[in-house]
């Protein structure tokens, strides 16, 4: 099982390599015969990866998230996941080169860096943590993808202001679609950071039992949780609308990213595991 | 095969001259009637306002080129066309440009999305005139499948190529379901009026219109379901809409960057669009400086109708591959038709022989032999006819070749004397 885990780590940036060529390739091209096999190559992808994870955690004996390039593959699988389901409910294809890279950088990463460890620590084994753990990288992933939306709406936003026609005005979907996906997945992610959070208040005091609620990662978490929940509740009241929603869900992307990293390497917090 | 054409179209004639010769269905009808009276056993006549086109199977010698033109020429004594305005054609070469108006690619505008339609009506017409016999109706068939294939295989009907319509297509990229949208179009001249119809088309949610005569826009306002709005206060009511089209004949600004800002704060900063398609420009372009406005004028829509007429341009050479196909499947079972009783024929030739010296021998065998002397003469036959045969059936696969098919044909028909019985001429 081993060298399986070892082969697939090497294998699977190279399969999402060719998942990100084949959505590039289509994007430039916009070949519609390509809808399909692009789509096709993801979810084979997807299946590879799932393998690798189920490997994982067979080969060590814990699911992969005792270590921050662990953390990096569940990161790189959600993204992708869900933007793959993103793709199937709404069938809007021409997207998936900008998020698909996100899972390529994380995958690779995490191929390069990981860290196969046998012993971990037992607060690790819990399956609370578990599934703490999954709501927290699909909270995220949505957070990423909303991010991503965002991004691509200012993007067409910049060239229809300056009467740009380009490839970025011929293959986006619209505005208000590209706003509402954006939403939307900061909507998904919202809601599964908060089961997270939920899950993670109850599972706190029983494994570590002298934690603090001004814990560097708790405080910032929950900022992040705090900018996202008033940025839906303005979008929903009708307060916050366009471009504003968008740079919001950029911004609290920026933070999500900037407190992981302050509080996983550089404050002190019960939350660095590794 | 001898299918004859003449054109005279935007390449070759200006529309001054177009129009001298362009026939309405009632008078096509009455054309068909001369036609088939005088020159051709079977045809069609095409006529838009960008060509008039006829296509037939001459009856007799008499339909040449210069009589059909004489003939379209004669029917208005006051137009000015030459032989220098008509295009001619002949069998391949009037299938081919058929195939390429089916396909949008001879039109003014490449991948014109009428140009189908038109020629289905043309045909229509034919067929009820009884004008359409066994071999216009398979061109018939052949040009729709080239004209449908165009559009679904290749991209030539893409995008917009006219400034009323890449408005709209600006307007998609912004706003995803029109029909939940609002939107005033101020000025109901020509240009105003197309904008208006495109909207009414896209299903727009609410369209109002407004134009400083109100009679003119009483009868597009109940055409196309749309509001009216007086001139003198529809400002008043320009937050309301999400998409602004401008289309005045108005010497100066009908609004300014400030009436616009105002709007935009009642709008609570609402994504607007606004597209100035008059010249002079009725908005002040600096408006496009304000957040959420998506302010367009002719030059930028211009620049969208370049970009997409470069990409249809781009997609001729696919368009051409289908229609060489086309042509080849075409002439392939035109061929099958001269080969197979070209075949029957050296059969029915030498069974006949065969058949003569059986019977003139048959007497100096016996009953038995009889029968044998009649399975190996058939052998016989079938062995020294295969081979021929697979050439001959060979030559029809070969499509648009029809030289050298029509070559063969002949050749097999003079050294056997083989009597010609079909009604197909090569």
């Amino acid at each position: 099982m081993k060298n399986a885990v070892d082969v697939s780590n090497i294998l699977l940036p190279l399969f999402y390599f060719a998942s990100f060529a084949i959505y590039l390739y289509d994007f430039q091209k916009g070949e519609r015969r390509l809808s399909n096999v692009k789509r096709l190559f993801l979810f084979l992808t997807l299946f590879f990866h799932i393998f690798y994870l189920i490997a994982r955690t067979v080969a060590f004996n814990h699911p992969p998230i005792t270590n921050v390039f662990e953390i990096f593959t569940m990161l790189a699988f959600s993204v992708s996941f869900s933007y793959f389901i993103l793709e199937l409910v709404t069938d809007i294809r021409g997207t998936g080169l900008f998020i698909i890279v996100l899972s390529l950088i994380f995958q690779t990463i995490s191929s390069l860096f990981i860290v196969d460890l046998l012993e971990v620590k037992e607060v690790l084994r819990s399956n609370l943590l578990g599934v703490h753990v999954l709501h927290a990288l699909l909270g995220y992933a949505g957070i990423t993808i909303s991010a991503v939306y965002g991004f691509l709406y200012l993007m067409l936003y910049k060239e229809l202001k300056l009467n740009k026609f380009g490839l970025i005005f011929e293959r986006l979907p619209n505005l208000e679609i590209l706003e509402k996906l954006s939403f939307y997945s900061a909507i998904i992610g919202f809601v599964l950071l908060s089961v997270a959070i939920g899950i993670g208040v109850i599972w706190l005091p029983r494994a570590f039992p002298k934690f603090s609620y001004f814990d560097p990662k708790l405080v910032a978490t929950f900022l992040v949780w705090l900018m996202y929940g008033i940025g839906i509740t303005t979008k929903i009241t009708g307060k916050l609308q366009g471009k504003k929603v968008v740079v919001f869900s950029i911004v609290g992307f920026g933070l999500a990213i900037f407190s992981t990293l302050v509080t996983n390497f550089l404050a002190k917090s019960f939350h660095a595991f590794y | 095969m001898n299918l004859l054409a003449i054109s005279v179209n935007h390449h070759t004639a200006p529309v001054s001259l177009r129009e001298e010769v362009h026939l309405s269905s009632d008078e096509i009808k009455n054309y068909i009637d001369e036609l088939k009276e005088k020159y051709f056993s079977e045809g069609f006549i095409v006529s838009t306002c960008n060509r008039t086109e006829l296509y037939g199977i001459p009856k007799e010698s008499n339909a040449s080129y210069l009589a059909l033109e004489k003939f379209l020429i004669d029917k208005n004594p006051k137009n000015n066309l030459t032989d220098e305005h008509f295009q001619k054609f002949f069998s391949c070469s009037a299938l081919n440009h058929l195939f390429k108006v089916a396909a949008g690619i001879d039109s003014m505008l490449i991948g014109d999305n009428q140009i189908l339609g038109q020629v289905k009506e043309s045909f229509q017409l034919a067929q009820e005139k009884q004008f359409a016999g066994f071999l216009v109706n398979r061109v018939f068939d052949s040009a729709i499948r080239v004209g449908k294939r165009a559009k679904t295989e290749t991209t030539i009907s893409d995008g917009a190529i006219t400034v009323s319509y890449a408005a709209v297509q600006l307007v998609e990229k912004i706003f995803s379901n029109l029909s939940k949208k609002s939107a005033l179009v101020i000025g109901m001249g020509e240009t105003g009026k197309i904008a208006a119809q495109h909207l009414h088309d896209k299903h727009i949610g609410n369209l109002s219109i407004t134009n400083r005569t109100i009679e003119k826009s009483e009868k597009i306002a109940t055409e196309l379901d749309a509001q009216i709005l007086p001139f003198e206060r529809f400002k008043e009511y320009l937050a309301d809409f999400d998409i602004i089209i401008s289309a005045t004949s108005s010497p100066n600004l009908i609004l300014t960057k400030e009436e616009i800002k105002t709007m935009m704060k009642k709008r609570g900063n609402a994504a607007t669009v606004l597209m100035d398609i008059a010249l002079p420009r009725d908005i002040d372009p600096e408006v496009r400086n304000i957040d959420n406005v998506f302010y367009n004028d002719i030059d930028s829509l211009n620049i969208i109708v370049e970009h997409n007429m470069k990409k249809r341009k781009d997609e001729i050479p696919k368009v051409q591959t289908i229609i060489m196909e086309e042509l080849i499947n075409f002439f392939g079972w035109y061929n099958s038709l001269e080969i197979a009783p070209t075949i029957k024929s050296l059969r029915d030739y030498y069974e006949e022989i065969r058949l003569a010296e059986v019977e003139g021998y048959k007497n100096k065998f016996t009953k038995e032999d009889q029968e044998k002397l009649e399975l190996v003469t058939k052998r016989i036959i079938n062995k020294l006819l295969h081979h021929p045969t697979t050439e001959l059936r060979k030559v029809a696969g070969q499509g648009i070749n029809t030289t050298e098919s029509a070559a063969k044909i002949a050749l097999v028909r003079d050294l056997f004397g083989i009597d010609n019985q079909n009604n197909f001429k090569a």
